[in-house]
């Protein structure tokens, strides 16, 4: 065979491999591929919800750059990185339905309390006079020397060591807020407390969490939240031995403490 | 001849480089399966991604039988994902169609309870 029949020979091999590439240039899809990992991979929600996903985008990616350094692996490059690119756009989606799923579960809790607050306060039969609603209040709360009326929320309110606040504590707090909707220029602070178990940080965290929960709640109930002042005392201030443990549930509590009638609330702890 | 030898060498592989691949029954099956899952969750024939991945899985047939198998699990191969895509871009619509739901009830339940 002479030489310039090889040549064509080698040059039809060549059209055939061309052949076998696509029209994006691998080049082009594999930046594509890598910016999109790349942005997928930095969302904070992405890690757990989609971590197969991303693992395999990851691994096409490298597969399709492995590739890219040899010369003839054009249509691989493009198929990998759109591979890739794929499972990126998917492991985004994954993120997203997670981050939705949060919010929902959290809407839910929020949309029982509401119903059960509204059922409960229409069995009130509307909005009662002060008064009654004074006495109402004061069935629930302890007058402290200091610190004026005070209402008090135990542990079973709460999720053991959580701050959502359970359906049952909507009663007391309808109360609270039907109270406080009707005497305008009363404030409260509420103060969260926990028992001296584990480690004091997290004790202090969690009161306050739970301190909080307990002013979102009455945000909701049409409370306006530069009425409401959150404390967390961790295992400060105790109101039973931490030694047994009856005295620690009655240490984990949220105390309301409500001010005067001018709005002063009595001094911080 | 060296350049000769080359030549051929060359000639040889791209021939080898479009056949010689294992038939890809399996990738198939699976592409199938992830079209028919993104059916199921309700992607319809609208979603650019359902298109494609109907399209490039009827490819991946014919050239399945054509004996072309390289091409054919690669075509089901990106099919397979872009049904997958379809599938999830339901899933999160549906997931966000939910919550706006749940925001107007909470919504609604504030205010009644506001005008108490």
């Amino acid at each position: 065979m002479k030489q310039w029949q090889l040549n064509s020979i080698a040059l039809l091999a060549l059209t055939l491999l061309a052949g076998c590439s696509t029209s994006s240039s691998p080049r082009q899809a594999l930046a594509e591929a890598k910016a999109d990992f790349d942005a997928v991979s930095k969302l904070p929600a992405i890690q757990q919800s989609a971590e197969q996903n991303l693992h395999q985008a990851d691994e096409s990616l490298t597969r399709a750059e492995r590739l890219s350094h040899y010369w003839g692996n054009g249509r691989e490059v493009v198929h990998y990185s759109y591979l890739s690119s794929r499972y990126s756009a998917i492991a985004r989606e994954q993120g997203a339905q997670s981050l939705a799923g949060e919010r929902i579960s959290g809407l839910e809790r929020e949309r029982a309390r509401l119903e059960l607050a509204l059922h409960e306060s229409q069995q009130l039969g509307g909005e009662p006079k002060g008064e009654w609603l004074e006495m109402q209040l004061a069935s629930l709360a302890s007058s402290e020397a200091g610190r004026g009326l005070v209402v008090t929320l135990g542990d079973v309110l709460f999720d053991t060591g959580r701050a959502d606040l359970k359906p049952a504590a909507t009663r007391s707090l309808l109360q609270v807020a039907s109270f406080l909707r009707v005497n305008e220029n009363r404030a409260v602070r509420i103060e969260g407390y926990s028992d001296n178990q584990g480690d004091a940080q997290q004790n202090l965290e969690l009161s306050r969490a739970r301190a909080q929960s307990v002013s979102a709640m009455l945000v909701d109930l049409g409370i306006s939240p530069q009425r409401i002042q959150v404390k967390g005392y961790g295992d400060a201030h105790p109101i039973a031995e931490n030694a047994s443990a009856r005295g620690r549930a009655l240490n984990r509590r949220v105390e309301i403490v409500v001010s005067d009638e001018k709005g002063v609330l009595g001094e911080e702890r | 001849m060296n350049k000769a030898g080359l030549s051929i060498a060359l000639v040889m592989l791209g021939l080898v480089g479009c056949s010689n691949h294992p038939a890809p029954e399996e990738q198939l099956r699976l592409s199938e399966q992830a079209l028919d899952q993104a059916k199921a969750v309700g992607a319809s024939a609208e979603a650019d991604e359902l298109a494609l991945a109907q399209d490039k899985l009827q490819q991946a047939r014919i050239a399945f039988d054509r004996g072309k198998y390289r091409k054919a699990r690669m075509l089901a191969e990106q099919a397979e994902l872009d049904a997958r895509l379809a599938e999830a871009k339901v899933l999160t619509q549906k997931r966000q169609k939910q919550l706006s739901e749940l925001e107007q009830q909470v919504e609604s339940l504030r205010k009644q309870l506001g005008a108490l």
